[in-house]
């Protein structure tokens, strides 16, 4: 293990218009060894991933190899000396063969000489046993599953002479018994003297696997490649969010006596969800808690009357309801929803901020032929902008050009004016820098506070722990049990992974 | 059973079923329609049409469009003509003049597309009325009728049977694009750079290169089809190309080519064309309005897309 | 931090109707910028011609510009969305036919004839639309087939023959000239421009049109409903093709199958020239009504001219692409300063 590291980056800085997103960064990596890279949405994870696989041009710093200073030039380049990646996007070609996805590179020399397939078949054998993958080298590999198609990618990286390989999120859309496969292949290839870079999100896993971790957190090292031996769940949390995780500011709210605002009971969607049991009272804020891909959204999104509820009962205000549209959820039963894909879903980036905050009160604040100015819009929205502290320039500023905060601030100012009684809020803080997302817990605990029904989505522990009053845990697209927030992290984060493993302990077995 | 589902899954096998069906149901209704002149005919607009539509599927190949195409072969079919009526040009050297013209008018579309990022679309609209202007300007739309003897007579020759000479032209062409798509990492290049840009330069691949080559060989080709129709019509037409945009796209969409790219294929799309050129045959044959043509040829578009559509959302489940 | 980072524009000097453009970025628009395109080559054909401002020549020029902005609104539309319109052509000449036969063969009283017209270019739009919207395709390849099928339904029921007994009313019109000069065609059109301005910026509708073409997830979860504005874009593209094409008759005094060429395909350039030219961006979700106004006023000026100046009536297409090449490589360059100075 103390061996010299393969390749290490020192103070590595890259500056992007308006953002440091790394300040000066350190890794090194070392020659059998599986590192993790930690960090939350936006610590500078992906930059980091970028600058090593020549994406990006790193602002300042040096980057070694073999100890050697060196620089890359372009993604090519840096696969040229030697590091691999397996992004979390497949980037193989559907229609093509297994064995052709693996060479392409190697036909790029000449445009003209016939393909000879026999031997790519014959080429790419070695390669996939090597992983044990059993595929005729022939098959295309638009009929792989995922699993194997990642596998794919890491031989065409391995065929490549790859002595790094970062595999970003490599177990995001695997099952378990799949993703058992890979870590087995992982530690071979380990033992077999690659050095390994392993980002992902799952806690359990990088502890599993990884033999050093580093954590990234404000673009900044909270750790420096060190050993992962005497290092805990907690220590990494904290690591990661730079603190304990605070229950601080969680209080207890009385809300039982509060009448319901929306209720399941037994509902199925078209999208697959069976069972679903959900009550969300006025003045709550209830926590729909999940791992990435397990329903939350989806079901967010049949609430909103985007996909059909396919059975079972969904009331509003007690009342059962079927909502048929969007605008039928927005305007009659006032719910109003904040995507977790701000730049794809929650705003129009290419409009101004007064259209973005204006959106949901359109229709209402029409008059004769729909006929509406820009001044009766600012009137009901700048109130909200205000109260948020949206900091813009002029009203007549371009979304896409404000800070990723101030672009959340804008998506709850629009439902703030329009109103809702419920609003269903998707990872909040996704891409949002620490202050702001303390700003905006202490908007929702006051949104609650005044009455509005909230319900919270969140794949963030702490963030969850620190908002919700009651948390409904989903897996598979169903509910898998409830628990009462007591603000205590230990206890209550325990109890939800228990939620979670009791089940998939009992579909194992 | 096992083979039939293999054989189901390949793009030319619908194409051909259709085809097929359409021979026989046809053939049922008039006997003539398979007689000598009758399959001469189609085989001579099968010819041209072919070209014109392989020269618009390299494009759909690389993920874009070119609406230049019919510019391009008109272009390429004046100045094939233009030559050898004004300067007294040879024959051969005239048709190599012609493609070249043809294949360095769709190397600008390519250069333009690729140095200005903007859409192909936007790109081949402008190229399309600097062309079809240049053909205007030259020709003042009077026709060139000095075609020499040597052409003429190709465009009027038979193989064999009732097999037309202009096939032959076209049957090789098929044959190498085949292999190019198939084989050749050039043809390989572009469908990866079809289906995925950014995998493909991760992968080696030059796609700048790679899409200047795709338009430069739908230049080509669009100009191949332009001489061929000089030599089937003898005189070298100003308006040649002018109906070509409809027809380029609806085979290679009958045949089941994606417009996102990278996914095309040449068999499917010669059977996209013979399946337009038997029903265009049977609506003369049964003295249906030969104007209906284009509402059965729009309609076929849409009856492809939709049914490619259906194809894509219904994949079959991965083989373990 | 505090409140006063934003200004709310209410209270700033600009007036809401200014739609926030400041004077310094008006001078960088595309709009100054074709406005001092036009006073340049105004001036250039005044002196290299004889007779450029002649009332004769600016009554053509006002009645050839009215078609082709129409024509260019048409599209313009159904750029909104951020697709496309091939079907344009088709549709209008559509549209002039049925009222010419509806004049001529059922002998109905002119303004029906011109209502039936404009209905049924709105009825094709809204099959444009309907299926852009339920086969989810890409408009490009639903009205390419549409251009053809509506197009060839028309030539097989007119038996490609023209309408040429209209009624004296339309050439009439065509021919009018007020105050010597001015064509009330080119009042018709510059009335829809201000229609569609003040449904871009002061309707709901346009609003929702606009955020639909933007980004349609967006719009769809603040409660929009996206198909309908996509449809109602084809709807209103189909009535502009149907009045541009009515405007053609008045000025050939019949409508015939053949006034937009092949399938409709002559329109194709005009239809783009404008919105291009006037910074519509293909990619949807914004609108330069004005842009679209002066861009293709400034084709019809100096086809014109270049026409004038015996350029050869040929060449002038050649030119006509050339100049939507340059135009598209402008607008790039312009955009991207205007980036960079945003950065630095």
């Amino acid at each position: 293990m103390t061996a010299t590291p393969i390749f290490r980056a020192e103070g590595i800085q890259k500056a992007f218009p308006g953002v440091l997103a790394l300040k000066g960064v350190d890794i090194s990596l070392h020659p059998g060894s599986i590192h993790a890279l930690l960090g939350e949405n936006g610590a500078g994870k992906s930059t980091l991933i970028k600058v090593i696989t020549g994406v990006h041009a790193p602002t300042a710093g040096k980057m070694y190899l073999d100890g050697a200073e060196t620089g890359f030039a372009s993604p090519r380049d840096a696969i040229a000396k030697g590091i691999g990646v397996v992004h979390q996007e497949r980037n193989l070609f559907p229609r093509f063969s297994v064995a052709e996805n693996i060479f392409l590179e190697q036909l790029a020399d000449s445009w003209v000489r016939p393909v000879d397939y026999a031997r790519l078949n014959r080429e790419a054998r070695p390669w996939l046993e090597s992983l044990e993958l059993d595929i005729d080298p022939a098959t295309p590999v638009s009929e792989l599953s995922v699993a194997r198609m990642q596998l794919v990618e890491i031989a065409k990286a391995l065929s490549l002479k790859s002595r790094v390989l970062l595999l970003d999120e490599p177990t995001a859309s695997l099952t378990s018994s799949e993703t058992d496969r890979l870590f087995t292949i992982l530690r071979r290839l380990r033992d077999d003297g690659t050095s390994l870079v392993f980002v992902s999100h799952k806690l359990e896993e990088v502890q599993e696997i990884c033999d050093r971790v580093t954590v990234l957190r404000d673009g900044e090292n909270a750790c420096d490649s060190r050993p992962m031996q005497g290092v805990d769940r907690n220590d990494l949390v904290q690591m990661m969010i730079g603190r304990a995780e605070s229950g601080g500011a969680w209080r207890h709210r009385d809300t039982e006596a509060q009448p319901e605002v929306l209720g399941l009971t037994g509902v199925a969607t078209a999208l697959g969800h069976r069972d679903i049991d959900l009550t969300v009272r006025k003045g709550e804020i209830v926590g729909l808690y999940g791992l990435i891909g397990v329903g939350r959204t989806e079901l967010a999104k049949c609430i909103m009357g985007q996909f059909a509820v396919t059975g079972g009962e969904l009331r509003v205000d007690g009342s059962a309801v079927r909502i048929g549209s969007v605008a039928e959820a927005i305007h009659r039963h006032g719910i109003g929803y904040i995507s977790e894909d701000r730049k794809g879903e929650g705003l129009i980036l290419q409009h101004t901020v007064l259209e973005n905050a204006g959106v949901p009160i359109w229709r209402k604040l029409a008059r004769a032929f729909g006929s509406l100015s820009d001044r009766r819009v600012e009137g009901v929205v700048t109130p909200f902008l205000r109260k948020l502290e949206v900091k813009t320039p002029s009203l007549a500023q371009t979304a896409g050009n404000l800070s990723g905060g101030n672009q959340q601030k804008i998506s709850v100012a629009k439902w703030l004016a329009a109103g809702v009684s419920l609003l269903i809020v998707d990872e909040p803080s996704v891409g949002i820098d620490i202050k702001t997302k303390a700003y905006l817990h202490d908007l929702l605990r006051e949104l609650a506070d005044n009455g509005t029904a909230i319900l919270l989505i969140s794949s963030d522990m702490p963030e969850m722990i620190a908002l919700a009053d009651r948390i409904a845990v989903m897996d598979g697209y169903r509910i898998r049990g409830e628990v009462a927030n007591t603000g205590v992290y230990r206890d209550i984060s325990r109890r939800i992974m228990d939620l979670i493993h009791g089940e998939s302990a009992a579909r194992a077995g | 059973m096992l083979h039939l589902s293999r054989l189901s899954r390949a793009d030319w096998f619908g194409p051909l079923l259709a085809t097929i069906l359409a021979i026989l149901l046809i053939q049922s209704f008039s006997a003539s329609f398979l007689s000598a002149y009758n399959i001469e005919i189609l085989l001579l607009a099968i010819a041209v049409n072919a070209l014109v539509a392989y020269s618009q599927m390299v494009i759909i190949a690389i993920g874009q469009m070119n609406l230049s195409v019919g510019a391009i072969g008109g272009l390429a079919a004046i100045s094939f003509a233009g030559v050898m009526e004004v300067w007294g040009l040879p024959a051969p050297l005239a048709l190599l003049l012609a493609l070249a013209i043809g294949a360095l008018a769709g190397a600008v579309n390519g250069i333009l597309i690729r140095i200005t990022g903007i859409s192909a679309f936007v790109i081949t609209l402008a190229t399309l009325s600097i062309f079809k202007g240049i053909n205007l300007g030259i020709t003042e739309a009077q026709p060139f009728y000095g075609i020499p003897e040597s052409v003429k007579s190709f465009g009027a020759s038979i193989l064999f049977g009732p097999v037309p000479l202009l096939v032959l032209p076209t049957a090789i062409v098929t044959l190498l694009l085949w292999l190019m798509l198939r084989r050749l990492p050039m043809g390989r290049f572009i469908l990866a750079v079809g289906s995925n840009e950014h995998a493909a330069a991760l992968s080696g691949i030059s796609v700048g290169t790679t899409v200047v080559a795709a338009h430069a060989i739908s230049g080509l080709l669009a100009a191949l089809a332009g001489v061929l129709v000089v030599a089937r019509l003898q005189i070298g037409q100003p308006s040649i190309g002018d109906d070509w945009l409809i027809l380029s796209f609806a085979a290679p969409v009958i045949g089941g080519a994606i417009l996102a790219g990278g996914h095309v294929s040449t068999m499917a799309t010669l059977l996209g064309v013979v399946i337009v050129a038997i029903i265009t045959q049977a609506l003369v044959l049964f003295s249906i309005d030969p104007f209906l043509v284009q509402v059965v040829l729009g309609a076929m578009i849409l009856a492809a897309v939709g049914l490619n559509r259906l194809r894509a959302r219904t994949p079959l489940k991965g083989s373990h | 931090m505090s409140a006063q980072d934003l200004v709310p524009a209410s209270a700033g000097p600009l007036s809401p109707t200014g739609g926030g453009l400041s004077r310094t970025r008006f001078f960088l628009s595309n709009e100054f910028g074709l406005i001092l395109l036009i006073a340049a080559f105004v001036a250039v054909f005044a002196f290299t011609t004889r007779g450029f401002l002649s009332p004769f020549n600016l009554f053509s020029l006002g009645r050839n510009s009215a078609v082709n902005i129409m024509i260019g609104l048409s599209m313009m539309t159904v750029i909104v969305t951020g697709g496309l319109n091939l079907a344009v052509g088709a549709i209008g000449v559509c549209a002039a036919m049925v009222c010419g036969w509806m004049i001529e063969v059922l002998a109905l009283p002119w303004p029906l004839a011109v209502l039936g017209g404009l209905a049924l270019g709105a009825a094709l739009g809204f099959v444009n639309g309907w299926m852009v919207v339920r086969t989810g395709l890409h408009s490009f390849i639903i009205t390419l087939a549409t251009m053809s099928i509506f197009f060839g339904a028309m030539i097989f029921l007119t038996r490609a023959e023209s309408f040429r007994a209209m009624p004296e009313v339309f050439s009439a019109f065509g021919k009018m000239k007020l105050a010597t000069y001015l064509s009330p065609l080119l009042l018709v059109t510059l009335a829809c421009a201000l229609l569609l301005a003040w449904l871009y910026r002061f309707t709901v509708t346009g609003r929702e049109m606009l955020a639909a073409g933007a980004n349609p997830a967006a719009a769809e979860l603040s409660g929009i409903n996206v198909n309908r504005a996509v449809i109602l874009c084809h709807v209103l593209s189909g009535v502009l093709a149907g009045l541009a094409a009515l405007m053609l008759v008045t000025r050939n005094g019949a409508a015939i199958p053949s006034m937009a060429g092949q399938l409709g395909q002559d329109w194709l350039l005009p239809a783009f020239l404008g919105p291009v030219l006037g910074g519509t961006l293909l990619k949807g979700g914004k609108v330069s009504v004005l842009g679209t106004v002066l861009g293709a006023f400034l084709v019809t000026m100096l086809t014109s001219g270049l026409l004038m100046l015996q350029v050869g009536a040929f060449w002038v297409q050649t030119f006509l692409g050339l100049m939507l090449l340059v135009a598209v490589l402008l607008d790039k360059a312009r955009r991207s300063y205007l980036a960079r100075r945003n950065l630095a």
